[in-house]
């Protein structure tokens, strides 16, 4: 009995150090005063002015639609990438899997530099393209690693029973693999955009004219931070909680779906 | 009977991957040999010059550093992180799932936001200063300081070791507890002898989860140790974007690289599940 | 029943996988309204044939003819038959109806024909009201209802089975075995069956098809198979046999055990290594002054309706079934008469002289 309320005080301890920040910041989203050391009393003040903020709405476009557009390429190119690299024999699917891999291995700071040199290298100028060029480059293994599963789990007898019963290989593809791998593409999509919502080291090295959110963050804490990137983190968690929500909401749909078929 | 694969639609369907292998020729591929290119050369000239200049004490001085405080670190995350872990994957605890999401939002939150908020509790008149001084202990220097680096790295990876440990006891099976209980062991016992080795998978990708990136980042040690600090990433960032020596920080790219890899094909080895996926 | 119209032929079929032979140079026909079964150890071919009959696989070389049109490289999809998977294959998307509607979807049959079907079929196999259920929320003998009815509803010219009760418990099984067989009279479609269970084939089959290492070894009706096996291999795999190295004096004398006995095969020559089939059922146990051989009852075991005794008769340890038991370490003797001792030539290579 004691044993479990010093549990539950140590998992509280660790929940707290990990929330403290984010409930400082959205405690001083709603202040009043223009510097964190006075407490002028509540205010909305801040969410206004985060939407007059022309720098911040513009790197909060740059940072959505980015993000937006590299996790449709993304899950286009994955899942496609995917159903090759499952009808592969053993030895060009280890080439594959390895090149997969590799993005996932090598730390954000190399990925960065390397392409950067890339895009200096090809003369193309560093901004919203290169970024979303990158973006991509790093987010696709995560489709595929989402995907990969599905398809192993499928029962391989389902496509040949699709082409049995009179489909052609591109019916059997779209009307029996596509839905059964759906939920794969589903969690590797939402696993894309949060990364590509998240990236600063990347993003950081391959757009110079162009910032998003991260970046500007990372610039304006170098120099001074306005309150509005209070306002502007509150905002971000609520988004980022309720996205999170959703995954959990389908996880634990698709979780009792395969307790059923035990 | 085993059905094996047709040689007929599984080729053409093979070739589903090939705009990815092209893009990956292109964006992983390509970058990689550039920065292996300049890490070899000057001035268009194949060298060694650029890991030479890597051994100068001061550059051993930043790597050791960073592998230092990467290890404590690690360290500190696996004492904080076990039993959190533990905690959590019990079988007496209701909701155990929710209960580890509540550990995983912090870590879809910005982390340039959060380690940002910590600056703002941290610094010299921030929130836990003036609660110092309020209780009359006094102000003290805790930002720009290695140990606020530290705080900081702990900060962001100690979910990334919590979650593998988790899952891991998680999946475990209940059974083998039980099979132990059965054979005489106490609680101590069961723990030393069944739940701890069944979890070194999980510590295996835990560690390698902190431990990489803690090597490499360069924002945390900006921010919070105020650029005093140099770690290994920073020297890398300096070199492309600061000093402009391309070699010398594509030669310190492709050390890093090999770090790492040499690391994870260690922590691999060690692990005896040797999972394909054990990375996350 | 069975007409004599050759529906599906295979001339000289030779599949490689990796540089090995999974069938060499098998030839084979189906005639219509047949019930054939595919029976051998697994990696025989048994599965790869029915594949190339489905047209997921192509042969290496050789032929698939359909109603003598060469068929060797038409997509299934374009095939006159259906599968019926080994694990059923059911789309876990679609609930029963859409799994058993999918061929007439594709076929752009009309929705009321669909309905119409899909429930005459859902009657046929005993599912009536599981319209709405989710593939995955059935027992395993219904998954297997709904897979027979997805392929039986697009009225294939032949069923073809992979093993499809495999995944069913005994008794099940036995029930499926006589519905299926039921089924294929009732519609009379052509069913090509595989399986490794010999017991399935003997009931099932008009024509059983024995296979090993790729290779055809008997074909035949089940009892012509039981009674006649070709070679030692067909005998062990086809029901319980003991098998005696024997020498052929002459017609209709054999040797073995040290002991000359009377046969009525003929044409194996003078004084020819063969092999001596004795079924159990076949070999009877007497007095021991009165039998051909003399033995001791090593063991007996009650198997329901008859004992199964291992008797030692020196040169062999023989099997035997009889309904009555003798004890442990009793001396017997046992006789066969002339007819039941099935002489046959030593196995050589296993595509030596089948089919």
């Amino acid at each position: 009995m004691v044993m479990k309320r010093l549990r539950w005080v140590y998992i509280a301890l660790v929940l707290v150090f990990l929330y403290a920040p984010i409930v400082v910041l959205i405690a001083y989203s709603f202040n009043a005063s223009e510097t964190r050391a006075v407490w002028g009393g509540l205010s909305l003040r801040w969410y206004a002015e985060l939407f007059r903020d022309k720098g911040i709405m513009d790197a909060l476009y740059v940072t959505v639609s980015v993000a937006l557009l590299a996790t449709m390429a993304a899950t286009v190119l994955g899942t496609l990438a995917a159903i090759g690299i499952h009808s592969m024999r053993s030895g060009m699917r280890a080439v594959f899997m390895n090149v997969t891999n590799l993005p996932m291995l090598t730390p954000d700071i190399v990925t960065g530099v390397s392409l950067m040199a890339l895009f200096i290298f090809a003369k193309l100028p560093r901004g919203y393209g290169t970024m979303l060029l990158a973006h991509i480059t790093f987010d696709t293994p995560y489709v595929i690693f989402s995907v990969l599963p599905r398809l192993k789990r499928m029962n391989k007898h389902l496509y040949e029973a699709a082409l049995d019963l009179g489909a052609t290989p591109s019916r059997a593809l779209v009307r029996v693999i596509l839905p059964e791998i759906s939920p794969g593409m589903v969690t590797g999509a939402l696993l894309a955009f949060t990364m590509s919502l998240d990236d600063f080291v990347i993003s950081y090295f391959t757009s110079v004219r162009t910032a998003n959110l991260s970046v500007l963050i990372y610039s304006m804490t170098r120099r001074k931070v306005p309150p509005t990137i209070n306002a502007l983190s509150a905002i971000m968690f609520v988004t980022v909680l309720s996205l999170l929500l959703l995954v959990n909401r389908r996880d634990a749909r698709s979780d009792k779906s395969k307790l059923k078929g035990a | 009977m085993s059905v094996r694969r047709g040689n007929g639609p599984g080729l053409r369907r093979s070739m589903f991957a090939a705009p990815y292998g092209l893009w990956m020729l292109i964006f992983t591929m390509a970058p990689i040999f550039i920065i292996v290119f300049y890490a070899f050369t000057i001035g268009g000239k194949p060298t060694l010059e650029n890991f030479k200049l890597f051994l100068e004490p001061e550059f051993v001085g930043i790597l050791t550093f960073s592998l230092w405080l990467a290890f404590l670190c690690t360290v500190i995350c696996l004492v904080f992180g076990y039993p959190t872990a533990l905690f959590l994957a019990s079988r007496d605890l209701k909701r155990s799932a929710m209960m580890a999401v509540l550990f995983v939002i912090p870590m879809w939150m910005n982390f340039l936001l959060r380690t940002y908020a910590w600056m703002s509790l941290l610094e010299d008149t921030g929130l836990i200063n003036r609660f110092l001084t309020f209780i009359g202990v006094g102000r003290k220097k805790l930002m720009y300081t290695e140990n606020a680096v530290l705080f900081g790295l702990v900060y962001n990876f100690l979910p990334f070791m919590i979650f593998p440990i988790y899952s891991v006891l998680k999946r475990s099976d209940l059974h083998l507890e039980e099979a132990a209980q059965d054979l005489g062991a106490n609680g101590w016992q069961v723990f030393l002898k069944v739940t701890l080795p069944l979890s070194l998978p999980g510590v295996v990708s835990g560690v390698s989860m902190v431990f990489m990136p803690a090597v490499t980042t360069f924002v945390i040690p900006r921010l919070l140790g105020g650029g005093s600090f140099m770690m290994f990433g920073d020297l890398i960032e300096n070199q492309f974007l600061t000093t402009g020596d391309w070699n010398f920080g594509s030669a310190l790219s492709l050390i890093m690289m090999a770090l790492i890899l040499i690391s994870l094909g260690f922590l691999n080895n060690a692990n005896p599940e040797g999972e394909e996926g054990a990375l996350w | 029943m069975v007409e004599d119209f050759h529906l599906i032929e295979l001339e000289n079929v030779t599949k490689v996988f990796d540089g090995v032979n999974a069938l060499s140079r098998i030839n084979l026909y189906i005639r219509r309204r047949e019930f054939v079964t595919l029976l051998g150890p697994s990696g025989c071919g048994k599965s790869t044939t029915l594949r190339l009959i489905g047209g997921f696989e192509t042969p290496t070389e050789g032929r698939v003819l359909f109603e003598g049109a060469d068929i060797t490289n038409v997509p299934p999809y374009r095939r006159r038959v259906n599968t019926v998977f080994q694990k059923y294959a059911l789309f876990p998307h679609l609930n029963v109806f859409d799994n058993i509607a999918f061929g007439l979807k594709i076929a752009k049959v009309s929705r009321a024909d669909i309905k119409r079907r899909v429930g005459a079929m859902l009657e046929l196999v005993g599912l009536v009201g599981y319209e709405k259920r989710s593939a995955d929320a059935l027992s395993g003998g219904q998954q297997q209802r709904v897979a027979i009815a997805r392929a039986l509803v697009n009225e294939p010219e032949v069923l073809l089975l992979d093993e499809p009760l495999g995944a069913l418990d005994l008794r099940l099984r036995k029930d499926m075995q006589l519905e299926l067989k039921n089924m294929q009279q009732r519609l009379g479609i052509t069913f090509l069956y595989v399986t490794h269970d010999q017991e399935e084939a003997l009931t099932m089959s008009d024509t059983i098809v024995v296979m090993r290492d790729g290779c055809i070894q008997q074909i035949g009706t089940p009892k012509s198979i039981y009674d006649e096996p070709k070679n030692a291999f067909v005998a062990d795999f086809i029901g319980e046999s003991n098998i005696l190295d024997a020498t052929m004096i002459k017609d209709e004398r054999v040797l073995f055990c040290e002991r000359e006995f009377a046969c009525v095969d003929r044409g194996f020559g003078e004084m020819n290594p063969v092999d001596v089939v004795l079924r159990p059922e076949d070999i009877q146990v007497v007095a021991p002054d009165q039998g051909q051989l003399a033995g001791v009852v090593r063991s007996a075991l009650f198997k329901g309706v008859h004992y199964e005794m291992i008797i030692d008769v020196g040169c062999a340890l023989l099997k035997v079934h009889s309904t009555v038991m003798q004890p442990e370490g009793a001396q017997v003797g046992v006789s066969v008469v002339p007819f039941n001792i099935h002489i046959m030539r030593k196995y050589a290579a296993p595509c030596g002289g089948a089919a």
